[in-house]
């Protein structure tokens, strides 16, 4: 109980909180020119894959019965965007903030710890990317009301709490790669050789082929958990154990991660063990 | 205000502080010095709470930094040798943003960002951002944001590296302001004429242990000599002068087309005796030989 506190005591700290509203500060002067990218990437990806490939496919089999790929298509956009999302604000603008504008030093210099800094930056990157997936949530809407998809919509708000959860955990991996990416150069490595086949491996953008490797493989993986849980949800309007496995695998990596993460960070940025 | 004992650190399996002590009382400055490697910037990284000793205590203001961090931090100003001002706020956003991280919170907040932006010379670029600064500027920035949760004791790692003949002395008027208000201040120089001129005591580490400590004249003294006779390689008699020297046992040290010699009132009375016609300069030792005189150590 108190190795969960040790890790987890600290999100909550004052100080957390403090460098958490420093984000949402910086983040909330650009907020016209920062929501556009949430809300345009998903529009583009259901009007182009959904709408525009959807009509190409027909209907795809998923859960023993035929459905029409926009609908198939929406939660794993939903989930895609979470995961996306929370990894490249904590890959990319947490090594920005911590190498090039040395705020986390600043920081640093106060009574701000680096546990505090390094859950700030997992919240703030679980914030965004809830904050995203809730703009997915409306442009999804937005095709509900032109009667192009139908889903379970009394579920959409039930789902942002695991969609919170799930980056958080999706950033812990993130601030790993920052922890050991020896310099902006190999920022691209995480993204080609981690996400993108994590990414397209989790049934977010078509079901999985039938090999038993795989499907041993996804038992593992949250993202794929998060989208199939959140299809089950919204086409069928079934929870499924898919959003049990979703959470507890998110807490086992926050258990397992945060620790290593902040052991990787200390010695990266004091120069400490 | 800060009372430091028996530091002890190592890092990469070497030892880089091995039982270093240090004391600064209110409304004084302390300079910290000693070559590259000797272990000052580990020492204050442990001080700011970056590093975590492997022995030894760190009290600031009678909090203890391993047991009570919380209030030993709020006691604490730090202005490290690099700018890391937050880019995305202004010069006012940043003295507002980093009061955001002390509690108990700063009373009279904007009163006091207002009073330290006039008394740092910052007004006139309170909503510009820090990075268009002046080189001078920014150190200003840097020290008024180490200030600006009225901290007991201030550490100011090199605060005038690269900065002008005019900005430094902007700086030094600073942290002469900094002791008049009652602050404890550590500061790191490799000027010696910014230690000599701001610090009331010095304190000089070497391999990562106390070498010596006290006023200027004082530890250069013990470590140097009472006077330092320059030599020129070319000056008649020189040669001949240079082998008593080293006779006597006292290192020569060459510098450009001279050589430096440390000697006691003796040693010097000795000197003037043996080469009654030799042209040579005499003067106090200064801190470049304090570190000339180090490096010779290390060499044996």
């Amino acid at each position: 109980m108190s190795a969960v506190r040790r890790i987890f005591g600290p999100a909550l700290a004052w100080q957390s909180r403090a460098v958490l509203a420093r984000h949402l500060r910086v983040h909330l002067r650009n907020w016209h020119t920062a929501v556009i990218p949430p809300l345009a990437e998903p529009l583009v990806m259901l009007l182009a894959f959904g709408v525009g490939l959807g009509s190409q496919i027909g209907n795809l089999v998923w859960g023993g019965a035929p459905a029409d790929y926009l609908p198939y298509l929406a939660p794993g956009i939903l989930a895609y965007t979470v995961f996306m999302t929370a990894f490249f604000q904590s890959i990319f603008s947490a090594y920005m903030r911590m190498h090039y504008q040395k705020s986390w030093e600043g920081q640093l210099t106060t009574q701000v710890r680096l546990e505090h800094v390094v859950w700030a930056e997992m919240l703030w990157a679980a914030t965004l990317a809830t904050f995203y997936a809730v703009v997915v949530c409306l442009v999804l809407a937005g095709f509900g009301v032109a009667g192009v998809l139908q889903l379970h919509w009394t579920w959409l708000p039930l789902a942002i709490p695991l969609l919170f959860l799930a980056a958080v955990a999706f950033a812990s991996v993130g601030l790993f790669f920052t922890a050991i990416l020896p310099s902006m150069d190999h920022m691209g490595l995480p993204f080609f050789l981690v996400i993108l086949p994590i990414g397209f491996t989790s049934s977010t953008y078509f079901p999985l082929p039938a090999l038993p490797w795989l499907e041993t493989l996804v038992l593992a993986n949250p993202l794929h958990h998060l989208a199939e849980g959140l299809r089950w949800l919204l086409l069928r309007g079934t929870p499924t154990t898919h959003l049990a496995y979703a959470a507890a695998l998110s807490a086992v990596m926050l258990l397992l991660l945060v620790p290593i993460d902040l052991r990787l960070l200390r010695k990266r940025v004091f120069g400490d063990a | 205000m800060l009372e430091v004992r028996g530091l002890v650190k190592h890092l990469g399996g070497k030892p880089v502080v091995n039982g270093v002590d240090l004391t600064c009382r209110a409304g004084e400055v302390i300079g910290l010095l000693g070559p590259n490697g000797a272990g000052k910037t580990t020492t204050l990284r442990m001080c700011y709470g970056f590093l975590r000793p492997e022995a030894g205590s760190i009290r600031i203001a009678g909090h203890d930094l391993a047991t009570d961090g919380d209030r030993a931090r709020r006691a604490l100003g730090v202005c490290t040798q690099d700018d890391t001002f937050d880019t995305d706020f202004t010069v006012r956003g940043n003295l507002e943003q980093t009061a955001r991280y002390y509690r108990p919170k700063i009373e009279n907040l904007a009163a006091r960002i207002d009073a330290l932006l006039a008394q740092f010379g910052l007004e006139e670029y309170a909503d510009q951002k820090p990075d268009r600064l002046s080189g001078g500027f920014k150190r200003r920035l840097m020290i008024a944001r180490s200030v600006v949760h009225g901290p007991q004791v201030v550490f100011l790692d090199e605060p005038t590296t690269g900065l002008d003949p005019q900005a430094r002395m902007a700086v030094w008027e600073l942290v002469a302001r900094l002791r008049a208000e009652g602050m404890a201040v550590v500061l790191t120089t490799h000027y010696m004429d910014e230690a000599e001129r701001l610090s009331d005591r010095l304190v000089l580490l070497q391999d990562g242990k106390v070498r010596a400590s006290g006023t200027t004249r004082v530890l250069l003294g013990d470590v140097v000599g009472e006077h330092v006779v320059i030599l020129a390689h070319a000056a008649p008699e020189a040669g001949s002068a240079a082998d008593w020297l080293r006779a006597r046992g006292d290192p020569l040290t060459a510098v450009l087309s001279d050589w430096h010699v440390a000697l006691d009132a003796a040693g010097l009375a000795a000197f003037v005796a043996a080469f009654p016609g030799l042209r040579y300069e005499v003067r106090p030792p200064n801190l470049d030989d304090l570190f000339l005189a180090l490096e010779r150590e290390g060499r044996r």
